[in-house]
């Protein structure tokens, strides 16, 4: 699975059909996701979308055609040759996809990261990367 | 019961010498009591391991020919200090490198030297007659030195507070990255298996204590700077020979918008002399307490939010206003509970001899704040009236009042007078030509602010980081009680 950041520009949606138009060119082609974070900001709404390796061009062209913005957001990647177990990165995870196991060392399970990239510049030893 | 370094010593040598780590020691006294555990244990091995940025290290490259007398130097692009003889240096973790700062430093070159890579050594001199040598451009090694001696004037700390931060925006500080409005908290240290913590009087620790230092062996010269154990902060001042440490223990490190230091692996044993002894070092987590403190007011005395343990920091939560906020360690705690073990092994192979300090550290050392000659001052001395309107007024009036009192910064709040928004001329200029009438369509509602006890200092950098010329100003209702603009920082 992969994450991308959808962004649906203001102008783009006035009500709820526009919306509603956006889905749906994206479900008929019966795929399923995850929408990981649904966000409304000054320049629109933004999505967070987990969606599955091999539907990701479909998915893309369904959003570009209707002008939604695309951003291939990746998970993060741990350097683990690098990371000193300190825990900078601990409490900045939202999913807890990092986090220390019983011996105090850094775990991270990929498939919770979404992509928030909060941990990203918190690492001292610059052992966390954006995919 | 009372027992010798001598005598440990001896048992050291005869390989009958039983040494357990802080950890265990916790488990020993819970279930043999402290009288049993005094008889059994003879010495209670401690470690931490975290970011220590008073550290740094004095190293010596030899003459060249002709000789050189140093006036800049730089390792791998990191400028060290050289006020000491031709050939010394003393290079220190935090400065970082002219070419990549925030990305390499000290702490760096002394992980990389220790880990044996080539370090680019480059010199200029003002020349003498005894040193005429201008130029100096070469690389070498850890064994190309005569001395490197790791040299840390401020190492260990007893104890260190927990961070948070109540302000609304992300904070980048030596304790990391702290979110806004209180979203997650760090702490450092290591809690019971800290060294000074399982010998708060300073029984067994002073001058010319062994330790384990950076992998290696070093020693205590002293007490560190900022010393203060009557608040249970209590530092060290440490030496050792780098040659013989490892970059296993030896980190480099760099806080985003912070800067470099470096990671420093220290643990030191406690002989178990008597009784007294065996109790400080069954410590735990839940006895060693800290301050939770708002990084969000940068001032030197920041608030104290609440006391909390070790045990609650090292749960993964702090709670904090009836909120759980997410919690986690800077300094590594599987590496202290290593040094720890690594310490123990040593001594039980034999390999590690204790030895008395020729004098313990003080317990009566105050720490004095900076003195300051010129005086402090703050927001509220320098404030003017903000120039206000009401959310229903007119765009037009919100012009006149610009032209009456020719401000550039209309400050907008509800009739009980609390800050909804500001608007400033060019706003107004930019209505004009976008042709909106609305007062709302045009006023900017995320407002930076200050505080009437906020330090100029602190004003102005907030105009800077943020690109703006005034700050209303707000008391803790966010009723407006002023303004400050650039001008009046000048
Ligand atoms: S990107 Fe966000 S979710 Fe992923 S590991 Fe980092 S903090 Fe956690
Ligand atoms: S902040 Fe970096 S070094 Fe520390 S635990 Fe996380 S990944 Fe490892």
């Amino acid at each position: 699975m992969t994450v991308i950041n959808v962004t649906l520009p203001l102008e783009l949606i006035k009500d709820i059909n526009d919306y509603s138009k956006i889905i749906n060119d994206i479900l008929k082609h019966d795929i399923s996701f995850n929408v990981l974070k649904f966000s409304i900001i000054s320049s629109g709404v933004t999505l967070l979308l987990d969606v599955p390796d091999d539907k990701i061009e479909i998915i893309t062209e369904a959003l570009e055609e209707n002008n939604a913005i695309i951003n291939k957001k990746g998970r993060v990647k741990i350097d683990f040759e690098n990371c000193i177990d300190c825990g900078a990165c601990v409490a900045l995870c939202p999913t807890d996809a990092l986090y220390m196991n019983s011996e105090n060392r850094l775990e991270y399970t990929e498939e919770r990261c979404m992509a928030c990239l909060l941990c990203v510049d918190s690492c001292p030893r610059s052992a966390i990367k954006e995919e | 019961m009372t027992k010798t370094y001598a005598e440990i010593n001896e048992k050291i040598k005869n390989g009958n010498v039983v040494v357990v780590t802080a950890e265990e020691m916790i488990k020993i006294v819970e279930e043999k009591g402290i009288t049993v555990a005094a008889e059994e244990v003879d010495i209670v091995t401690t470690g931490t391991f975290g970011p220590m940025c008073s550290s740094g290290a004095f190293l010596n490259f030899g003459h060249a020919d002709p000789p050189i007398k140093y006036e800049h130097l730089w390792l791998n692009e990191v400028h060290a200090y050289h006020g000491n003889a031709a050939a010394d240096c003393y290079i220190g973790c935090t400065r970082m490198a002219d070419v990549r700062p925030f990305e390499y430093g000290g702490g760096h070159v002394i992980e990389d030297l220790v880990a044996g890579k080539p370090i680019r050594i480059r010199g200029n001199s003002y020349t003498t007659d005894c040193y005429p040598l201008a130029e100096v451009d070469t690389e070498l090694t850890i064994k190309d030195l005569n001395q490197a001696i790791l040299c840390n004037p401020r190492n260990a700390y007893q104890r260190y507070v927990c961070a948070v931060n109540s302000s609304d925006r992300t904070l980048y500080t030596y304790m990391g990255k702290l979110l806004p409005r209180f979203g997650n908290a760090h702490f450092a240290g290591a809690g019971a298996l800290n060294p000074l913590t399982n010998d708060p009087d300073y029984e067994t620790i002073g001058i010319g204590t062994r330790i384990f230092l950076g992998g290696g062996i070093g020693y205590i010269m002293g007490e560190g700077t900022q010393h203060s154990p009557k608040s249970r902060f209590g530092t060290l001042f440490l030496k050792g020979d780098l040659k013989q440490m490892t970059s296993e223990y030896l980190k480099g490190v760099t806080y985003p918008k912070y800067g470099t230091s470096m990671f420093v692996g220290v643990g030191i044993p406690i002989p178990i002399l008597n009784e007294g002894l065996a109790k400080k070092t069954a410590i735990s987590d839940n006895e060693v307490l800290t301050d939770v403190v708002d990084y969000g007011i940068p001032r030197r005395d920041r608030p104290i939010l609440r006391q909390v343990s070790y045990k609650e920091l090292k749960s993964g939560f702090v709670e904090l206003n009836g909120k759980f906020i997410k919690c986690s360690s800077l300094s590594s705690i599987f590496y202290a509970r290593k040094i720890a073990e690594t310490l123990k092994k040593w001594i039980k192979n034999g390999e590690f001899l204790l030895n008395p300090p020729a004098e313990t550290l003080s317990t009566e050392t105050i720490c004095k704040p900076l003195k300051q000659i010129s005086e402090l001052k703050f927001v509220k001395d320098l404030k003017k009236k903000a120039i206000i309107c009401y959310d229903d007024c007119d765009i037009k009036i919100v012009a006149e009042k610009i032209i009456q009192n020719n401000m550039n910064h209309i400050v907008i709040t509800n009739r009980a007078k609390i800050l909804l928004g500001i608007v400033t001329s060019f706003d107004i200029t930019k209505a004009l030509a976008q042709n909106k009438t609305e007062l709302k369509e045009i006023i900017t509602k995320r407002v930076v602010t200050a505080s009437d006890n906020d330090p100029i200092e602190i004003a102005a950098r907030k105009m800077r980081n943020n690109n703006i010329s005034a700050l209303p100003v707000i008391d803790d209702n966010k009723k407006v009680v002023g303004i400050i603009t650039s001008e009046e920082l000048m």
